[in-house]
């Protein structure tokens, strides 16, 4: 494989590092990763003529990579594009990138996430407004308890759109915004006295007569007795009890029967 | 063992799995597919190297666990493989940990799936040369490598 320039988008943003391609007329495929996301940019004689990201073609795809705040680049020159789904000059997808950029941190300043949870302005803010269809729809849902991202949801937008729309309403005065509401957390279910009683026999059938003292040293180690232990904790204490069991052999079938009696009693 | 993979993607939260040889060519996956083959390959063999190099620094690991804001990636030496779980990032992971060393004690037991490992067998160590890296990654390779001798 050829070498090329590699390196870091958080040291080299990917707006400059295409402006130094474009200048030096560059023909290649600019390979981008961000965690397990991937994308590729194809330059031919320093012009961006096609994207490819998370199953997007062309300016989506574009779109979608400058806003990556970080990952890694490499840069494979030579490589020829397998199709052209860019026409516009670099210049002009770059203006219109930065523009978008610019309108996300604007938004952002004024909603600065999906948990706020918009309310109607308990007054108008002049004594005549036009409220356009889209804003509408989102005006119709706001009961004072929907988050932003619940609103979104309902709408089928995705998180920016919605939090353009809010952002709108919020300029025109026609919307304020409730601080996040502390939900109380949901009471767990506990895993419950039958539970233990078949974690014993399987704990035992693994190591014997030690089942008791590696069950309560690993609910010690773990912060929780049997009375207060979490149905959704169950997984972590398998998997801390079949560490303690030296035979594999053993130790595979307490795991299996662990599975089982995790997914009966998800099933419950 | 495609239906032991299937046991892992029936999990809550989990979005596929795929089982990489060490030269990072997929040996079975979830279907459909949770990455696209040249994802998964490069995975396989960058997560190969990974063992090798922590071994190398004297830091054996049988797994490891990469958190990112969107995915979650579950990697599972088997040696000759490596079984990888992509989930979201909520995922209960002992569950999946859990899953795992149940699926790759039964490939262990299976002769079949022994055979299929078999056939993929390529030494590990092999894969780390200067041919295979860029000039950083084998210098520090070779400080690791050092450092672990």
């Amino acid at each position: 494989m050829p070498e090329g320039l590699t390196g870091s988008l958080a040291q080299l943003p990917l707006i400059d590092l295409l402006k130094m391609l474009a200048a030096a007329g560059q023909t290649g495929r600019l390979e981008l990763s961000s965690g397990l996301d991937l994308g590729d940019l194809y330059i031919h004689r320093g012009q961006l003529v096609h994207a490819e990201a998370a199953g997007e073609w062309g300016e989506p795809a574009f779109a979608r990579l400058v806003t990556w705040p970080n990952g890694q680049f490499r840069f494979i020159p030579g490589e020829e594009p397998p199709e052209r789904s860019i026409a516009k000059p670099l210049d002009q997808l770059l203006a219109e990138a930065a523009r978008v950029a610019s309108e996300r941190e604007a938004i952002r300043r004024v909603v600065p996430s999906m948990d706020i949870v918009p309310r109607l302005a308990r007054k108008a803010p002049r004594p005549q407004l036009t409220i356009d269809a889209a804003d509408w729809e989102l005006i119709a849902l706001l009961d004072g308890s929907r988050t932003a991202a619940s609103l979104a949801a309902e709408l089928g937008l995705d998180d920016f759109e919605a939090m353009r729309r809010i952002y709108r309403l919020k300029l025109a005065g026609l919307v304020e915004f409730e601080k996040p509401q502390q939900l109380a957390p949901a009471a767990r279910a506990l895993a419950g006295p039958a539970f233990f009683q078949a974690l014993h026999t399987a704990v035992a059938a693994a190591v014997g007569p030690l089942a008791e003292i590696i069950i309560d040293d690993c609910l010690d180690a773990m912060g929780h007795t049997r009375q207060d232990f979490p149905r959704d904790g169950i997984a972590r204490l398998a998997e801390a009890i079949s560490n303690e069991i030296t035979d594999p052999e053993k130790r595979v079938k307490f795991q299996q029967t662990m599975l089982a009696l995790i997914r009966g009693q998800q099933a419950a | 063992m495609e239906r032991e993979i299937e046991q892992l993607t029936r999990l809550p939260a989990v979005e596929g799995a795929f089982l990489c040889d060490n030269r990072g060519d997929v040996i079975v996956s979830s279907d459909p597919a949770v990455l696209a083959t040249v994802t998964m390959n490069t995975i396989g063999r960058e997560i190969g190297r990974a063992f090798v190099a922590l071994q190398a620094a004297g830091f054996p690991a049988s797994r490891i666990d990469l958190t990112y804001d969107s995915w979650r990636l579950l990697a599972q030496d088997l040696g000759d493989a490596v079984l990888f779980v992509v989930a979201q990032p909520a995922v209960d992971m002992a569950m999946v940990r859990l899953t795992a060393d149940v699926v790759v004690a039964a490939w262990q037991k299976d002769p079949a799936a022994r055979k299929r490992l078999e056939k993929h067998r390529s030494e590990r160590a092999q894969l780390v040369n200067r041919t295979a890296l860029d000039p950083g990654s084998w210098l520090t390779w070779n400080v690791i490598a050092q450092r672990g001798s």
